[in-house]
Order: C-alpha cells, then structure tokens, then sequence
C-alpha cells in the first residue's frame, strides 16, 4: 500500500518512535516538527493522511488543521495532550477526521488510520444516489448539488453515505461508529456529533434547521429524503 | 416568644399602665370635685329656699310660683298630710325614706336619686311644720363626666396602641443588630466568607459586631489559605500528571515496538525488556488515572447523558474486555440516562478489581432497586476486613501496604467520583472469608 503519511509531532522521542512504528506497518512517513514547516510539506507534496499534535511551535495543531481543511480533504488524524472536552472538540469541528489522546499505543494509532484512510477507499459498483437535489457517487466519491460539486472529507462523504442509503432509519451513535469510522462499543460519540454537524454546514441550506439529517433525541440521526 | 415580640409588650404595658392609672386618677379627682361643688351650691339654694318658705306658707301656690322664678330646681313639700310638687310627675314616693328621717329629726339632709331617668340630686330641709325637698338636676354634670371618661378612655387606648407601635419600632431598632448578625452568621456558614457586620457606635452591640468581623475574617483567611494549598496540591498533580504525559507517550510507543521484537532478542537482554514493557504499562495506568482524578478534581469532566440499557451495556463493556467468559451474568434491562462513558469507567473497575481479587465466581447483577437502577459486583474472593472498607474510597489507600497490585491505588476513588458525577454512588459490603460485593447505584 505504502500511502503517504505526514506526521507533525514537536516531541523528538514521540516523533521518532511514531515514525519507526508507522514504518514498520508500512506506511511512508515524513515527519515535521513544528507547525509552520509541517504545513510547508503538507503543500509541497501529496499525503494520504496527517498525523497532527496540537501542541506546537510556531504554529499550533488547529491552526495547521484549519490551514489544510481550506482547500484539502485528506483526513487528519490529530494527537491530543489532552482528553479535554474542549480540546478534542475544537479538532473535530475543524475538520479533524479522528483524535488520539496521549499517551497511545502504537498499534492503536495504526489501527486508527487504516480505519480513516479505508473511508476514502471508494465503494464501486454502488451505484449514484438522487435525493433532494443532491447527487452521491460513491463510485467517483463526489457529491454534487446540481452543478455545483461540495468538497466533503473522506469521513464526512462515508456518514453521508451510510445515512442516505437508508433514508428514515433511525441510526445510534454507535452504529454509526461502528459503520462510519470501524469502531466498537468504547468509541466517542463526539466523533459523530461534530461530523454531522460538519456535514450540516456543507450540505444543508439552512444548516441551524436541517431538513436532510435530522436529529433524533435521545437516540441518533435519522436522513429525510424530501 | 420572640425577644422582640416580649420588648413590645413590656413597653406597651409600661406605658399602657402609666396612663391608665393617670387617667383613672384625673377622673376620680374630677369627679370628686364635681359632686361636691353640685352639693354645695345646691345646699346654698336650699338654705336660701328654706328661710323665704315660712314667709309664703301655708299658701303653697306662691310658694312655688317664688321658686320658679328662682328656677333650676323642682319641689316637693309636706304639710301634714298633704304634699305638694312644683311638676306633675314628681310623686311624694319619689322622696327617699332615709332622707325623710334624716330630715324629720329637723336636719338638712341630701341624696342623689335617679327620678324617671334623671338625676337628681335631692336636698331636703324642715321649714316649719313643713318639709321641703329640693329636686336639684344633675343631668348636665353627669353628661359631663361621661364625656370626660370617654375622652380618657379614647386618650388611653390611643396612648397604648402608640405605646405598642412604638415599643414595636424601638424593639426592632435595639434588636436590628441582633438580627443582622444572625443572617451575617447564616451566610458565613453557607460560604460567603466575604460578609461582615457594620460596625454601628460605640455600645455593646458595636463592639459584638467587631468581634464578630474579626472572626469572619480569621476564618476567610484560614480558608482562603487552605483552599489555595489545596488548589495549589491539586495544580501540582495535573501538571506533574501532564508533563508525565509526553516522555510517557514515546514510552508506551518505544515500549510497544520493541515487544515486537522481543523473540529475536538475546535471552539476556529479553527477560528485562519484558519487564520495562511491563512497567510502563504500569505507569501509563498510573499516569493516566492521575490524569482523570485531577480533571475530575478540577470538575473540568462534563457528563454527556443519552438513554442507555445498563444491562446490554455492562455486557457491551465485558465483551471488550474479554472478560464475558469469566463472570456470571443475571441483568434485566434497565434503561436509564447516563453517560455511557462514565459508566464503562465504573463497571470497568468494579469489575476489573472483582476478578483481579476475587478469582472465578464473580457475580454481576443488573435491575431495579425502587426507584434506583443498580449494577452489582459480587465476588467469593477473601472479603476486605471492617476497619479497612471505610477507606476503601481513598485515594492510594492500600489494604495490604506490603501486597502491591498491578492497579494505581486510584482505580476505586476515581469510580466513586465518577459515580457522584452521574449522581450515583457506589456502596459495598464485604466479610472476609465470604467476600464482596460492590453496588453502584444510579
């Protein structure tokens, strides 16, 4: 496979050791350590996934994240110091397609970004679904209003997917952790409160009253299709 | 009864008292007064009326014609058996037998009678042969001290409500500091350690009210200083917890690379890579709990409360950790809102502790206890001795100081913690030899 992965850690002994892991299970890596010249590679050749610590120099990890998500999709994987609501929340409302607190295990981190980098893999032989005026490829991985084509992450393109395919089901959190990003039970179900969030400001006309992924109270998302 | 209800009264009874007694005292001596200028004057005109009788008698008529014209008295006389009244309506009968004897002993007598609803005051006096009575009104005198004593009346009752009133304002002016200092009081012991007393004049009260202020103060600076050491403690344990953090995390991933490789690895140098793999482990355990009880110190963690079965979750949450094999299971479903997560944390460790003390025969019941839903631990493990289970919550608290486990010491503090924050609590109950039971509440 060898995907390409940017890996922007200040921390030398984390750095180092993230980057002989993620070798090791095959990835290609190139690290940076500050936020300024992270973002100097990430716009200097192509990478597949970043890895992004929050805590940087020159530049922190939101910033670089917001800098990204202006004109790119690939997934981001950030690292936070921190379990803190706040923090990991702000990440994900950013863009951030998954997070990771510290101190993890290394399988861990693997396991997660093949996770997020399977999302991207497109799903042929599904073919385009019409609702509401919007048109979802999975084939060719776009969605499209119209003429007008809306950038979506990876992650953001899967959970649309997931809930329009069955439009009226009722879908838990969980599920759609477990359809969305391949977790388990023991994963976060902010994940999918700031991706639907995300996902409402990109595809919904007034995305303070959505009428396409609406919130079912107490109990998850459900799609109207119209 | 109040202290400012029993001011008022005596205040209203001093003075309500005073002014009875002056008044009752002013009325008596008026009255007093009164009547016996009335007998005077009327036994003046009496005597008058006595010496011009002989002169008309036994001619009655002129008599009482002469009388008339005098005026302000009617007239009853005897001659012998015949009588004689200056009006119609005045009967001898109405002359009182006592004063007749008194006056047939040939003395001038008088007594106060009351003839069809009048007063009168009856002066009687021989003249003669003849006896004469003298009717004097004193209708206007005792209108007069009628109205007299309903002035006093009124005045008094007026007085003593104003006495009340008063005694009313002054209570509550003497008491104001007292009551001032009781809510001052209650909210210092509520903690607002900032409240002080004003200090008012030199008297009693303002000297308590110092006195006072000085102790709220003492106790604001105490508390103060302890809540800032122990801010101070608590700071300390998440910075050192989060500094622990990064070299931890290159740890854990150094650790975890190098447990890949450990079978190619020289016997010598095997045994102890082992062991460090081992021990950061243990301190990732470590570090990340302190990590949680100083968040949950700093009440930084917030609680995220969505529907859930706390049955198919506590079986959710021993799937994951592989331990549904290991324990016996006897839940109904029990749906209750709470965060999930938290929740994991709780069972995670109760269950966790079970097996790790208590071997096989671990027990977890899931229901319905009244209105509180419960998730029980129960395990056939050597139970934990009375004195040390009151402490079983605290921090690092070890029943065994010579026994360590492969746990932080904190695993069962940060469960009740997060018990409380999901407004729960955790109970337990052990005998040694028998075992223990753990029972979350929520």
């Amino acid at each position: 496979m060898n995907e390409h992965v940017l890996l922007v850690e200040d921390d030398a002994s984390i750095r180092e050791i993230a980057s002989l892991g993620l070798e090791q299970a095959g990835f290609r890596v190139t690290s940076s350590g500050d936020g300024r010249e992270g973002l100097v590679q990430f716009r200097q050749s192509a990478f597949d996934l970043v890895v992004l610590d929050v805590m940087l120099p020159t530049l922190d990890g939101f910033e670089v994240c917001r800098e990204i998500r202006k004109d790119s999709q690939t997934p981001i994987v950030m690292l936070t110091a921190r379990a803190d609501l706040h923090d990991v929340i702000v990440g994900l409302e950013l863009g951030a397609d998954d997070y990771m607190t510290k101190p993890f295990e290394l399988p861990e981190l693997v396991a997660r970004i093949k996770a997020v980098l399977r999302r991207s893999a497109a799903d042929p032989g599904d073919h385009v679904i019409a609702v509401d005026g919007l048109e979802i490829d999975p084939a060719g991985f776009t969605v499209r209003r119209g003429e007008e084509e809306i950038a979506l992450t990876a992650t953001e393109f899967k959970l649309l997917l997931e809930l329009a395919r069955r439009p009226k089901q009722v879908f838990t959190r969980e599920l759609l952790l477990e359809l969305v990003w391949n977790y388990d039970y023991l994963g976060d179900s902010r994940l999918v409160d700031a991706a639907v969030q995300r996902l409402r400001g990109k595809i919904e006309a007034d995305p303070k009253e959505p009428k396409l992924i609406r919130t079912v109270r107490g109990v998850g998302y459900r799609f109207d299709a119209g | 009864m109040p202290l400012r209800r029993r001011l008022t009264i005596a205040f209203g009874l001093a003075v309500g008292l005073t002014a009875v007694a002056l008044a009752a005292g002013s009325y008596f001596v008026v009255r007093h007064n009164l009547l016996r200028d009335s007998v005077k004057s009327s036994a003046k005109q009496a005597r008058k009326n006595l010496t011009l009788a002989p002169s008309y008698l036994p001619g009655t008529k002129n008599l009482l014609d002469a009388y008339t014209r005098t005026g302000g008295f009617e007239t009853i006389g005897f001659v012998g058996d015949q009588s004689f009244a200056s009006k119609l309506f005045l009967e001898p009968k109405e002359v009182p037998a006592s004063l007749r004897r008194i006056v047939g002993r040939g003395q001038l007598g008088y007594q106060r009678e009351t003839v069809s609803g009048t007063h009168y005051l009856i002066v009687g006096g021989p003249a003669g042969d003849a006896q004469l009575y003298f009717f004097f009104s004193e209708q206007g005198l005792r209108h007069e001290l009628a109205v007299l004593r309903n002035i006093l009346l009124a005045g008094g009752g007026l007085l003593v409500l104003l006495a009340v009133l008063g005694g009313a304002v002054l209570a509550r002016q003497t008491l104001r500091p007292v009551a001032r200092a009781s809510a001052a009081a209650h909210s210092l012991a509520e903690g607002l350690l900032e409240t002080r007393l004003p200090v008012e004049g030199q008297d009693e009260f303002g000297g308590w009210a110092q006195a006072f202020n000085e102790m709220a103060t003492a106790l604001e600076a105490k508390i103060s200083a302890l809540s800032a050491a122990q801010a101070r403690e608590r700071r300390f344990t998440a910075d050192v917890a989060h500094e622990l953090r990064t070299p931890l995390t290159a740890l854990v991933g150094e650790a975890s690379l190098l447990s890949e490789h450990l079978d190619r690895m020289p016997d010598q140098s095997r045994r102890p890579a082992e062991l460090l793999i081992a021990d950061v482990g243990r301190l990732r355990r470590l570090v990340e709990d302190l990590m949680e009880i100083s968040r949950l110190d700093a009440g930084a963690e917030a609680v995220q409360p969505e529907a859930v079965d706390l049955a198919s979750a506590t079986g959710a949450i021993l799937r994951a950790r592989g331990w549904d094999g290991r324990v016996r299971l006897d839940t109904e479903k029990t749906i209750v809102t709470t965060d999930p997560r938290r929740l994991e944390r709780i069972v995670a460790n109760l269950v966790g502790n079970a097996l790790e003390h208590g071997g096989d025969g671990v027990v977890i019941r899931v229901g319905r206890d009244g209105a509180r839903a419960f998730v029980e631990v129960a395990d056939q493990g050597p139970g934990i001795p009375p004195d040390h289970l009151s402490h079983l919550f605290e921090r690092f608290y070890k029943a065994d100081p010579a026994r360590s486990s492969p746990g932080s010491g904190l695993g069962l503090a940060i469960a009740q913690e997060n018990a409380r924050l999901l407004g729960g609590e955790i109970e337990v109950w052990s005998e040694p030899g028998k075992g223990s039971r753990f029972t979350l509440r929520l």
